[in-house]
């Protein structure tokens, strides 16, 4: 008897694996990417008062998502018939990132999807000459070099692609919302770093990232295997042909 | 794939158009005092059989208002100054009020700058016609509201 739930008990477990060894899976490599933005310097030569240098370093969590940070330097100057006006500073975001291609297709290599950040900048502002004419004449005034704390959300929907082994390019829109620009109502920044303009609670544009990608772990993606219609039931039952991901499991490289 | 990547051009111009042109102002950028016209006693509005406006600055006399038949009017302050001496001529009758006010900066938008903004501390007016000159509301901004409620 004891024999016989043995044999039974091993049978069962040997089954059990041919059936979960028959399952569709994939290898997705997990990468570590660091990169920079090429659009900033793009953008200085069409427009010199703006300075604005980039880089972005990413891991993948797993197959779908990925854990965003960077850092951007920018320097505004504007000379305007009625104002002077500089701002500089020093932004960092940190969120994440949601791939919505297939495991099967992305093989680690390649983005479609959607991130979501949060940006905080640290920022100096300073208009040396403000102007303000009306019937009676000119008003002057300036606003001395003043330090503040801004923070925004940033929505950015992207592409990336491998370029060659190890290198990826990529472009993301970007849809900013102004939290705050820490200044109060009047005196919102022209040009708040990192942001765009600070008198906009809404702030839009591209950026373009070359970046190095180096493979740190492997997993393996269950892929639902696509529904075979059931004969039985006829050669008129339609079933979908989905490719959905169920579950993974990881093992080292 | 070519119209693909006629969309992304597009796309990516479209972006990078703003940072190429100049843009046009095309907010206002005028914080006025608005006044309404008052019929003492009543409170009703009353229409103006003529008004003209002048403020007095050092230099010469500054042309504000000219109109007939109005029930209210706006009027700029002196943004050089802490406070304006404005004449008053209500149907060819004259009055003076001294408004004095503090001034503030506002960033309006990157294209049309900065404006300044007052905040009224006093108001001071003779009565030859003028009942009285009431402030309703202190903030001088761009935003169209009631200011002052004169009386006459």
């Amino acid at each position: 008897m004891a024999k016989g739930i043995c044999v039974f008990s091993i049978s069962l477990l040997l089954l059990t694996c041919i059936r979960t060894a028959a399952q569709d899976t994939v290898t997705v490599p997990l990468n570590f990417r660091a990169g920079f933005d090429i659009a900033g310097p793009v953008l200085q030569a069409l427009n010199r008062d703006l300075v604005s240098y980039g880089a972005v370093a990413s891991v993948d969590l797993n197959e779908n998502f990925a854990a965003v940070g960077g850092v951007r330097y920018s320097s505004f100057s504007a000379s305007e018939y009625s104002y002077d006006f500089k701002s500089r500073g020093l932004t960092f975001v940190v969120g994440a990132d949601k791939n919505f291609i297939k495991p099967k297709m992305m093989a680690g290599k390649h983005y479609a999807g959607i991130g979501m950040r949060y940006g905080l900048t640290f920022y100096g502002q300073e208009a040396p000459r403000l102007e303000y004419t009306n019937p009676w004449g000119t008003g002057a005034s300036s606003l001395p070099l003043s330090r503040h704390t801004g923070h925004f959300l940033e929505l950015t929907p992207g592409v990336r692609t491998e370029l060659f082994p190890g290198v990826t390019i990529g472009w993301n829109l970007y849809i900013r919302l102004l939290l705050g620009a820490g200044t109060g109502d009047h005196l919102k920044p022209i040009y708040l770093p990192g942001f765009g303009d600070g008198s906009s609670g809404v702030a839009t544009g591209a950026a373009y990232y070359v970046s190095i990608s180096i493979p740190y772990k492997k997993i393996r993606v269950f892929i639902k295997p696509k529904a075979v219609p059931d004969e039985e039931e006829g050669d008129d039952v339609t079933v979908p042909s989905t490719n959905t991901v169920r579950s993974g499991t990881r093992s080292g490289l | 794939m070519k119209s693909g990547f006629r969309i992304t051009v597009l796309i990516l111009l479209t972006l990078l158009s703003p940072a190429c042109s100049e843009q046009a102002c095309y907010d206002d950028t005028d914080p006025l005092v608005n006044v309404i016209l008052l019929e003492s006693g009543t409170g009703a509005a009353k229409k103006s059989v003529s008004l003209k406006i002048t403020g007095l600055s050092g230099a010469s006399p500054v042309e504000l208002v000219t109109a007939t038949s109005v029930t209210k009017f706006s009027v700029p302050l002196n943004p050089a100054e802490e406070t304006s001496v404005i004449v008053i001529v209500l149907n060819g009758v004259a009055d003076t009020a001294t408004v004095s006010y503090s001034n503030f900066l506002h960033l309006v938008s990157p294209e049309c700058g900065y404006t300044l903004y007052n905040v009224i501390n006093s108001l001071n007016t003779t009565h030859n016609i003028i009942d009285s000159l009431i402030i309703e509301n202190k903030n001088i901004t761009v935003d169209g509201e009631r200011n002052m409620r004169l009386f006459y």
